[in-house]
């Protein structure tokens, strides 16, 4: 209860952590923003009971799974924030021709020149109005057309649908294109934990479950492999210059 | 043990690869014995035999285990043509891969499983595409990231929509709720657009064209033979997992088949003017892509029958093209600016594989496309002959396009004809131009490419053997039976 009012904290977090994926630009906020969204889909899952509780952990009983989740938000985070601070795959200078060497010289140029615009509220034009988009359609299509058992599971699942849609369509760098797409996969996840593991369809799989967590990392590595390519590259991440270049 | 063996013999010897990637001839005999031996496993193991493991059901049929072969012998194809045209450092590797995931997904019957599967093959291939020669100088193209992200993000959501739609479908339920859109109908809509994405369908296109454009020639063979028919495979048996699916969505079913027309129509008409012979080549795939689902979108015998024949000749018809394609790339030392009209004059064997492929994807006689066209055109009659008047068009127009390339391209004269120039006084040998040499098609080369268009014509003259065993599996399916 927070002022008379009834909050399911994991939800509000859920929430609020993938909008300010869609919204933010810089990584040091999105990529916490990821993890704060991987913790509390793994609490929404643990409070909704989809799994049974298997493992007693703090007095808690919680299940496997949804620690795995937890374990897998946090490794699909790291490797994007350390691909973040070390954004550099340097390419064995000592190999590069004189005209790679050139062309390294004058990406660096331009990103630099690019890494002195000033903020611009301009940038967070579309983002928004994305949001607020995607906040209307999460609040209507539960009711519209529900899925799930209940019109919180539908909301989480379309939110974080819409939001990772969303985040890609109006990416301006590849992270953040990798943050939407892991945030397609929490909702494919949510969707497949909350539906699938109803008393009328077949039942939760293990094999599925560890495989959408090991594709998950998998799609971090890919995306911090791409990240490093492209910074090491044109020095920087953002998609305009990579289609300018292109 | 064999089902284990034949989705893990692949993935230690493509991490052995990587370990020997500096040594390219070692690694090229290394890749090429794996998939002697995976062949070998392919012929052992029993077909509709199942098997549990883990809780998950594995079990063979026929047409998977045709596919399997298939997919051994373009591998084997592209590594073998990997000798003589360029290729990335973790090539093989990355295919070996690939190749282990396309076998796991052939092999499963659980969807779930199947579209995590096709998400990793996705992610695997994006490496390919980024990939550069060992030890190169150069820096990796823009273009070519610009691709792979393109790529990866394209199949990444065409998985996530087939996930949904699966999930979907699990929870489905015969009786709807009055008010609001069919469930049978919105699952069908995000498997198609799931498919579409995969299968390169008009709009969702435009990932094939990246890839052909700046892949290198045999990932680009390696990712369409493979990874495209996969999925036609996964399609069919979503419909064989879920036939009410069908069986509730005549208007859907429509809808499918007008996209697939669409999708030949656009192919050959955007063919007819590219600028280059790689835009030409991917229109030309698009327009067969169209064929193949159309196929698979009348949902009849003789349809299905055709789409999986027609995505079988895809896999044949796509390699011999890139074969030859990565040779005319490879071989020509003339300046790049260089207008290139006499291909096949200069490297006939090369220039026979390229038409020879096309040929192959337009379904003309004596070539194996022709069996699969006319099972489509067949099944295209019984939804009535405009439907077929316009796939004949498509196939009328991709032909043009291929005319059109030929004569730009393959059939002009040639550029080295000398000038008959009076001598200066006094001039002497050392003063002549200096004539490019044009590099002979190595013999390993020139006898892939025969073989292959070789191959191309015994099925295209006998056919029966394939079509009796896609027919004999096919008719096991309830959908087409219900239907």
């Amino acid at each position: 209860m927070f002022f008379g009012i009834e909050i399911n904290w994991p939800i509000l977090f859920l929430g609020v952590s993938a909008g300010m994926v869609l919204l933010l630009r810089d990584w040091r906020l999105t990529v916490p923003a990821l993890l704060v969204n991987y913790v509390a889909l793994a609490l929404f899952l643990a409070e909704q009971q989809f799994l049974i509780p298997d493992l007693p952990l703090f007095g808690f009983e919680i299940s496997t799974t949804v620690l795995v989740k937890i374990i897998t938000g946090a490794a699909v985070t790291a490797i994007l924030a350390l691909t973040a601070l070390t954004f550099s795959r340097e390419y064995g200078l000592e190999e590069l021709n004189e005209f790679g060497l050139s062309e390294l010289r004058r990406a660096a140029r331009a990103a630099q020149r690019q890494a002195n615009q000033p903020f611009r509220l301009g940038d967070y034009v579309v983002p928004f109005w994305s949001m607020v988009l995607a906040l209307l359609a999460s609040l209507a299509l539960p009711r519209i057309y529900p899925i799930a058992e209940t019109p919180t599971i539908d909301f989480a699942w379309y939110w974080l649908g819409l939001t990772g849609l969303l985040t890609i369509a109006t990416a301006a760098d590849v992270l953040k294109i990798g943050l939407g797409l892991l945030l397609c996969t929490s909702s494919l996840d949510l969707l497949y934990t909350a539906v699938v593991s109803d008393s009328e369809a077949s039942g939760v799989g293990i094999v599925p479950l560890a495989l959408l967590s090991l594709v998950t990392i998998l799609l971090a590595l890919v995306i911090a492999y791409l990240s490093g390519l492209l910074y090491g590259r044109l020095k920087t991440l953002e998609l305009n210059e990579l289609f300018k270049q292109g | 043990m064999l089902y284990i063996l034949l989705i893990l013999f692949p993935v230690s010897m493509a991490a052995s690869c990587f370990v020997l990637r500096k040594r390219s001839d070692l690694v090229v005999w290394a890749a090429l014995a794996a998939l002697v031996v995976q062949a070998l496993l392919v012929a052992q193991i029993p077909l509709d035999a199942p098997s549990r493991l883990f809780g998950i059901t594995l079990t063979l049929n026929g047409l998977n285990r045709l596919f399997m072969f298939i997919f051994v012998g373009a591998c084997a194809v592209a590594f073998v043509a990997s000798w003589h045209l360029p290729h990335g450092e973790n090539f093989f590797p990355v295919m070996l891969l690939i190749l282990a995931l396309v076998c796991s997904i052939l092999l499963l019957q659980d969807l779930f499983i199947v579209s995590l599967l096709l998400i990793g093959a996705g992610l695997v291939a994006v490496l390919a595409i980024v990939d550069l020669p060992t030890e190169s100088g150069m820096l990796v193209g823009t273009r070519s990231i610009g691709t792979a992200l393109k790529y990866l993000v394209l199949m990444a959501l065409a998985s996530v929509l087939m996930y949904f739609s699966f999930v979907l479908a699990d929870i489905y339920r015969p009786g709807e709720l009055p008010g609001r859109v069919p469930l049978a109908r919105f699952i069908l809509v995000l498997m198609a657009l799931g498919f579409a994405f995969r299968l390169a369908l008009v709009p969702f296109h435009t990932w094939l064209l990246n890839v052909v454009e700046d892949a290198a020639p045999m990932v680009s063979a390696l990712l369409v033979a493979l990874l495209n028919s996969t999925s036609l495979l996964v399609l069919v048996l979503a419909f064989q997992s879920f036939p009410m699916l069908l069986d509730e969505n005549a208007f859907a079913l429509t809808l499918l088949r007008v996209g697939a027309l669409a999708t030949s129509l656009v192919g050959a008409v955007l063919a007819l003017n590219q600028p280059t012979i790689r835009r030409t080549v991917a229109y030309l795939i698009i327009y067969n892509c169209g064929m193949v689902f159309y196929g698979l979108a009348t949902v009849s015998e003789a349809g299905l029958q055709g789409a999986i024949f027609e995505a079988f000749n895809q896999a044949i018809g796509v390699m011999l093209i890139f074969l030859s394609l990565g040779w005319f790339e490879r071989a020509d030392v003339r300046q790049a600016v260089a207008p290139r009209r006499d291909l096949l004059r200069r490297w006939p064997v090369a220039g026979l594989g390229l038409l020879g492929g096309g040929v192959a994807l337009l379904g003309l006689p004596p070539l194996s496309g022709f069996a699969s066209k006319m099972l489509i055109y067949e099944s295209a009659m019984s939804w009535g002959v405009l439907e077929l008047s316009l796939l004949l068009l498509a196939t009328a127009l991709a032909l043009l396009g291929l005319a059109r390339m030929a004569r730009d391209w393959l059939l002009g004269p040639s550029e080295d004809a000398p000038t008959l120039e009076p001598a200066m006084l006094g001039a002497t040998d050392l003063d002549a131009p200096f004539e490019p040499r044009v590099q002979p098609q190595p013999f390993s080369s020139a006898l892939l490419t025969v073989l292959l268009l070789l191959f191309c014509v015994g099925i295209g003259l006998y056919p029966q053997p394939l079509l009796n065993t896609i027919g004999e599996v096919i008719r096991s399916f309830a959908f087409v039976r219900v239907l």
